[in-house]
């Protein structure tokens, strides 16, 4: 029995963190955060060359692996990534990409995946109207038109569809009502967007407008709603991580902070009030670890467990990174409320990712169903 | 990464049918109602039926590997405690925390003269450690051991004794050195037939008892049943305390608490429809669930931990906290659900369960103060695991 990380995932962490440091600190973030765009995509393929987007795809489509667990490969990148803040598209161009291996044709295959394994092309996922993972918020309608297809509708709060090169575009077909799910080039024609101002200050989503957009036959990713669900898991597990990152550096700061701090001729972190506090945030933290880690395993190995791993990440991870990055705000005082503090980008991201990819209600709803699939039925009362 | 246990091979087939067979002929009937928790028999014959069981188990070949200096064939020993486990009745008799103690600490001869015994239920163990004054602050005990030719003498109270009333033999902690603090205690085996032991029962507040006051006046231990050495009975009980955190924090047992909680939500009303219904239920159920597989992730974390030395100071606190804590919520939780209902006592026949709930909630208390409480295990946390300043001593 082994839950860590093998030397070759060690590795692979050092050299992101060493690459994150000297490239794209949360340092270098916040000097780009108040300007239209944050993503770098020098940056983007620099890191692409160290496997951030190839992991999940074929080595004959420039892809591979660390480990024969590439998903746990992933986690390893992700929580680096997350303790910098890291703005980049992450999370949907490993969805994105994951989706055109599993569900795409070689067609698809050929022209996509390499450009995404090396960081020329970035992706975005637009999911649904109001970000939720329900089919009944789609509001992009797909029309079959002669041998093709026309899109009309709106995908909201999209990560990185300003940037984005390759679109997973969710849909309703018209004529059955069930879910299709499109690639689509960007730009084209009655493509539109719109990037938001956001909460979280370092990252950028995009109110995505189609209009007529019309599509080849073959721009269609076969398997509906699964694709979805599919998509979805990864995207939970991926930020999960991402979360895991970005808690933990918060929680060694908000730590160190605590034995600096003098007041009333005493270190804060001396008061047991702040200790206990401080005991409680470890403690949600080390749950966040155990529960993001065990899902990329779970899904990663195809477990038997693999939905309930998922959505117990999805039903705790991203609610503790909000209310540990509150608690780190609070600890830190009147600093803590100051812009020039990064307590707050951190208070930010953890807002927004609670609400990305299903948040933490529609998690435990999927969990006690779960659940109760699983119970024996009732008996007699 | 990899958390899966190796499945247990067909070959151990036979030997699973054979054991379950065997516990079937031998598993006794006992008059005392079993409720959840560690929980100790309230009637003299049921004990003996016990420990004609585990002589019986032990004879047969059977053998914990806690209980034995070796290391028993990995598979077997999970069988046996899956099947021993699933006999209904406890399989180990009193509390077992000193075997960690003799094997880290014991010398070959304490070893021998009491592991299988303990193993065979001809010795029934107790914890002598706390103290009315000396709870969460262990280190201040005040019972004391002075040294009298080849033997010591013990005087002083103990008290949140597990199964003294049964008990056999006794792991004391008491003050042999002329110093305060950790480095004046040691550890002792204390026969708890000697002279001058007084053990009262002591009745909790779910009305049952399993804990113990003891009290010594001028009790004779020979000078050869300290276990390690004089001042050194805080590192003794360090390392089968840290035992039992873990072993608490694992706790339970039986079906899986949150499906319980599911058949309590399916077969209660709420606004006139099952509770199962509600979606505010369905939220709490959700969230339990989750802390409920984190928890069982965290302790596969931390035995993989364990095997590459990365354990750390904060990991059994951490583990024990989980625990308790979603223990006594979801009791809370499961008499919430009950409505009205959950007002019926223990005994009642209005109760659902026979009272299981009931008494989860009322015994949950026991998770969340004993084996240090939650708090002291929040400063071993903070202190020992993130390096904060230490607790200021008061005077007294």
């Amino acid at each position: 029995m082994d839950f860590g990380f093998g030397e070759d995932q060690e590795l692979l962490r050092a050299t992101t963190r060493r690459f994150l440091t000297e490239h794209q600190s949360l340092a270098d973030v916040r000097r780009s955060m108040e300007e239209a765009d944050v993503f770098d995509a020098g940056v983007w393929r620099r890191g692409a060359e160290l496997g951030w987007t190839a992991m999940l795809i074929p080595a004959e489509h420039e892809g591979g692996s660390v480990t024969d667990q590439p998903l746990v490969d992933l986690v390893v990148l992700a929580e680096e990534l997350g303790r910098e803040l890291n703005p980049g598209p992450f999370v949907p161009c490993n969805v994105v990409a994951d989706a055109i291996a599993r569900f795409g044709t070689e067609v698809h295959a050929k022209e996509h995946l390499p450009r995404i394994a090396l960081g020329e092309v970035t992706c975005a996922w637009c999911l649904s109207g109001d970000a939720s993972p329900d089919p009944s918020a789609v509001e992009v309608r797909a029309t079959r038109a002669g041998d093709g297809w026309r899109l009309d509708g709106v995908a909201r709060y999209v990560h990185a569809a300003g940037d984005a090169a390759l679109l997973l575009v969710t849909a309703v077909g018209a004529d059955t009502g069930g879910v299709v799910n499109f690639l689509v080039p960007r730009p084209s024609a009655g493509l539109s967007e719109r990037v938001l101002t956001g909460l979280d200050l370092t990252r950028r989503f995009a109110e995505v407008r189609f209009d007529g957009v019309s599509l080849p036959g073959n721009a269609e990713l076969a398997g509906g709603w699964p694709v979805v669900e599919r998509c979805l898991s990864l995207a939970t597990v991926l930020q999960a991580a991402e979360s895991v990152g970005a808690a933990d550096l918060l929680f060694t700061s908000t730590v160190d902070y605590a034995k600096k701090r003098v007041q009333f001729g005493r270190t804060i972190g001396s008061f047991q009030a702040i200790k206990h506090r401080l005991a409680d945030l470890l403690i949600e933290l080390e749950g966040m670890r155990a529960a993001a880690h065990y899902a990329a395993l779970a899904l990663g190995d195809g477990l038997p467990d693999a939905d309930e791993a998922v959505a117990t990440a999805g039903a705790y991870v991203d609610d503790a990174f909000a209310h540990l990055s509150g608690e780190a705000l609070q600890l830190h005082g009147g600093i803590g409320f100051t812009w020039e503090h990064d307590v707050h980008l951190f208070v930010r991201r953890a807002k927004v990712n609670q609400v990305l990819y299903g948040d933490g209600a529609w998690h435990r709803e999927r969990l006690t169903r779960l659940v109760e699939a699983a119970a024996a039925p009732a008996g007699g009362a | 990464m990899d958390v899966i246990i190796p499945p247990i091979p067909d070959t151990y087939d036979a030997y699973r049918a054979t054991l379950r067979s065997f516990i079937a002929g031998h598993t006794p009937t006992l008059q005392w109602k079993q409720r959840t928790g560690l929980r100790v028999p309230d009637d003299k014959a049921d004990v003996e039926l016990l420990r004609t069981y585990a002589r019986a188990v032990y004879d047969a070949g059977y053998v914990l590997d806690r209980f034995s200096t070796g290391r028993g064939d990995p598979y077997e020993q999970r069988i046996l405690e899956q099947e021993l486990g699933a006999a209904g009745v406890p399989h180990v008799l009193g509390n077992p925390l000193v075997a960690g103690a003799l094997k880290h600490f014991g010398t070959d001869e304490q070893r021998a003269v009491y592991l299988p015994p303990m193993a065979r239920g001809d010795h029934i163990w107790t914890q002598l450690f706390s103290e009315p004054d000396a709870g969460s602050d262990l280190t201040s005990l005040q019972t004391r051991a002075g040294r009298d030719g080849d033997d010591y003498v013990v005087a002083g109270q103990k008290v949140w004794s597990t199964w003294a009333q049964w008990s056999d033999f006794g792991y004391l902690l008491a003050r042999t050195e002329p110093v305060e603090g950790p480095a004046g205690i040691s550890a002792f085996i204390l026969d708890m037939r000697s002279p001058g032991v007084d053990v009262r029962p002591l009745r909790e507040m779910t009305g049952t008892t399993d804990f113990n006051e003891v009290f010594f006046d001028e009790v004779r231990v020979p000078a050869a049943n300290m276990i390690g050495a004089p001042g050194e009975g805080w590192r003794v009980a360090g390392a089968s305390l840290a035992e039992e955190r873990s072993g608490v924090g694992g706790g339970g047992g039986g079906a899986d608490p949150v499906q319980r909680l599911v058949d309590v939500a399916r077969r209660h009303n709420r606004g006139g429809r099952p509770a199962i219904d509600d979606s505010a239920v369905r939220q709490q159920i959700g969230t339990f669930a989750a802390r409920a597989r984190i928890q069982r992730h965290l302790g596969q974390r931390m035995a993989t931990k364990a095997m590459t030395g990365q354990i750390t100071p904060a990991d059994a606190p951490l583990s024990k906290i989980w625990f308790s804590e979603l223990n006594l919520e979801m009791a809370e939780a499961a008499l919430a659900l009950q409505g009205a209902r959950s007002m019926a006592g223990e005994s009642d026949e209005l109760t659902f369960e026979d009272g299981r709930w009931q008494d989860a909630f009322l015994y949950a208390r026991a998770w969340t103060i004993a084996g240090g409480s939650n708090e002291i295990m929040r400063n071993l946390i903070a202190e020992r695991g993130l390096g904060l300043p230490r607790e200021p001593r008061g005077q007294s």
